[in-house]
């Protein structure tokens, strides 16, 4: 898609038979209601900009640990004439509260229970991190989670938790590192949790489908079939082009790319097993890759890879260069140097 | 003929303010997943229930297994809404049974006593307070990375690595005697991280300052355009000439406050909201034309329209500078959304 600037309001002239309109046999009352809803009109067309446009949440991440704290990351649109802002936290038990300008740069803040008032000067967005110890309870071994958010938002449950009771209806759900995270939408949330001995699994779940006659069975199997031949004919014309990925895929792994990584995962321990994984397929790539190719090959959303390398470049473990109007990401030559 | 226009200006009107509402709405939700969490719950609540538990918990199981079956059959049938029903319905009653289990004594077998135990066992443990004072250290190193601060974080990380092993080896006194000495260096790195971040914030104040005079300056000349009282701009004026005169960064928030009262009082906040919105705009404009795929076209008319407002907004044609804008945010969220 390719959309064009083109203004939307554009003032038409009447035409004299537009006049045609207003006479009628309510005239009077049509011009006694007209202008108060059309006041309303205006009312809200210009207020609604302003409701999108300043203090809105544009992302809200949470992540839940075991022993009842969650860690809260989260990046606000701010208005860049006000000179400071304050944020409502949750909850006012907080913790490691740092707060970064657009540009990486700390802004001073100052926490007054579940407020923080922080001196923005000018910046239009604000990323805020820290910890809060008043989202979870606990009743014998039952965990609650309860949220009453003003964003969508999403959250990472601790490892070996398994939901047993909700309130709201996920988005989505997926398993990062055996650990399941939910994208949730706005409003109150509570989240019933208790631990497992054992960790989720990502047995996909197993819908009965209702019965059917055959028709109904040929109409669903012949698309089926034909997605499948497709996509079969389409690895086969992808293998005879010999994409640089599955190139890479199929060269045996050596002894050197091995080390590399090893030697890259032992400086940085703290390391997320999935970015892990994005590190070996880069260094499997011969130490390069397309952000493009990256969310291919891990089938992930434009965001959770941009966030993915982001944080792989805040490690310095890699660099992010312009190719072909496209993010090259390459790992870095001298990460010993960089710590 | 009354009746109609007031309907058409009420549907427009509840259309504008509905339509606010909804643009934050999340995506769709997946279904499918309602059926994993759902079950998942069902068969965890399965494992803890005995021969002993109570005849009211094994009734509530029923119930649930049943919701479950339900929730699948309405999947089945792509029933979305009854599937959604069946989720919150059974959620609702595995949250009841895990609670009647948590104070019941049927509660005790094997695997209940497990998950009290992991539970149990993490709460001692102190590798959440690792994790989350690993997560502030790498904010706080990629922070002094950005404000070119030369600090040692070398000793920090050895004691990182110190307390994870001692937390591997279960020597979790150890472990938390570790964590309070990083505790310690973390205060210490802070300190000195705050002492480089005001020199630079000190900076970005005067810079803050320094644009928002440019633009009180732009507000006075409208203002005098408009005809408004001597008072007032006299008012302004010195308060102009306040800001203009301070260095310090809080005494800039200070007089910057005092001229937001000013504004609110003599209602001349219009401009500020453009302004404001402007820079906005201005960003995103920014951000986009650095995403790869985006028709540079498109950046070009678009900065050309955003001159466009700045120039109406200068010459106090605030309804044209108001509509162009609102068009042009318009058309960049059609463009983010095209990509």
């Amino acid at each position: 898609m390719n959309p064009q600037i083109v203004p939307i309001h554009r003032k038409e002239s009447f035409r004299e038979d537009g006049m045609l309109f207003v006479r009628t046999e309510g005239i009077l009352d049509t011009m006694v209601n007209a202008p108060l809803v059309i006041a309303g009109l205006i009312v809200v067309a210009l207020t609604m900009p302003l409701q999108t446009s300043f203090s809105s949440t544009r992302m809200l991440d949470l992540t839940l640990y075991s022993d009842g704290s969650a860690h809260i990351s989260a990046q606000l649109d701010v208005d860049p004439l006000d000179p400071d802002f304050e944020v409502d936290l949750f909850g006012t038990s907080i913790d490691n509260f740092v707060v970064v300008g657009e540009n990486g740069f700390l802004l001073s803040s100052e926490i007054i229970d579940d407020k923080a008032m922080i001196d923005t000067f000018g910046s239009s967005s604000i990323t805020i991190n820290y910890d809060s110890h008043d989202l979870i309870s606990k009743e014998g071994r039952v965990w609650t989670f309860s949220l009453d958010s003003p964003s969508d938002y999403s959250l990472l449950m601790p490892k070996n938790s398994i939901i047993v009771g909700m309130d709201a209806l996920p988005s989505s759900m997926d398993l990062v590192n055996d650990q399941t995270k939910l994208d949730l939408s706005p409003g109150l949330t509570e989240i019933n949790y208790i631990f497992s001995a054992t960790p989720p699994t990502t047995t996909p779940p197993t819908t009965t489908p209702p019965t059917n006659d055959v028709s109904t069975y040929a109409l669903i199997g012949a698309p089926i079939i034909a997605a499948v031949t497709g996509a079969i004919i389409m690895i086969k014309r992808k293998q005879t082009k010999s994409s640089p990925i599955l190139q890479t895929e199929d060269i045996p792994e050596t002894k050197t790319i091995l080390n590399d990584t090893e030697k890259i995962f032992n400086l940085r321990p703290e390391m997320r097993e999935d970015d892990k994984e994005i590190i070996k397929f880069i260094s499997a790539n011969g130490g390069e890759a397309l952000e493009s190719d990256l969310r291919k090959k891990f089938l992930q959303p434009r965001t959770t890879m941009w966030r993915a390398v982001k944080r792989l470049e805040r490690q310095g473990v890699i660099e992010i260069s312009k190719k072909d109007l496209q993010n090259l990401v390459k790992l870095k030559q001298d990460l010993e140097e960089e710590e | 003929m009354k009746t109609i226009v007031t309907f058409g200006l009420f549907v427009l009107v509840a259309s504008m303010a509905l339509g606010g509402m909804t643009s934050n709405v999340s995506a769709a939700e997946d279904p499918a997943i309602f059926l994993k969490i759902a079950k998942r719950a069902q068969d965890q609540i399965k494992n803890q229930i005995s021969d002993d538990s109570s005849d009211k918990i094994k009734t509530l199981f029923e119930d649930g297994t049943q919701q479950v079956k339900l929730l699948e059959n309405s999947l089945g049938s792509d029933d979305i809404s009854s599937a959604k029903e069946h989720f919150l319905s059974a959620m609702k009653i595995f949250k009841e049974i895990s609670r009647h289990l948590t104070t019941s004594d049927g509660s005790s077998n094997v695997a209940a006593q497990a998950e009290s135990r992991t539970a149990h066992d993490s709460v001692r443990n102190p590798s959440n307070d690792l994790q989350r004072l690993q997560s502030y250290v790498d904010n706080l190193k990629t922070i002094a990375k950005k404000h070119n601060a030369l600090i040692d974080f070398s000793q920090i990380d050895t004691l990182f690595d110190d307390a994870r092993q001692q937390i591997k080896d279960h020597q979790f006194g150890d472990a938390l005697d570790t964590i309070h000495e990083i505790k310690q260096i973390i205060t210490d790195i802070n300190q000195e991280l705050r002492e480089k971040a005001s020199k630079q914030e000190s900076q970005r104040a005067k810079e803050y300052a320094q644009k928002y005079l440019e633009q009180l300056d732009r507000l006075i000349e409208n203002a005098k355009k408009q005809g408004i009282s001597d008072e007032i701009i006299e008012k302004l004026e010195s308060a102009r000439e306040n800001l203009s005169s301070t260095d310090d960064p809080r005494q800039i928030i200070e007089e910057i406050k005092k001229i937001i009262l000013l504004k609110n009082q003599f209602d001349l906040t219009e401009h500020d909201e453009l302004e404001s919105r402007i820079l906005q705009v201005e960003k995103t404009l920014y951000k986009l034309s650095k995403i790869d795929g985006v028709n540079l076209d498109t950046i070009s008319e678009a900065r050309d329209m955003l001159q466009s407002i700045k120039d109406n907004l200068n010459n106090g044609e605030f309804e044209t500078a108001n509509e162009l804008l609102r068009d042009l945010a318009k058309q960049l969220a059609e463009i983010k959304n095209s990509l």
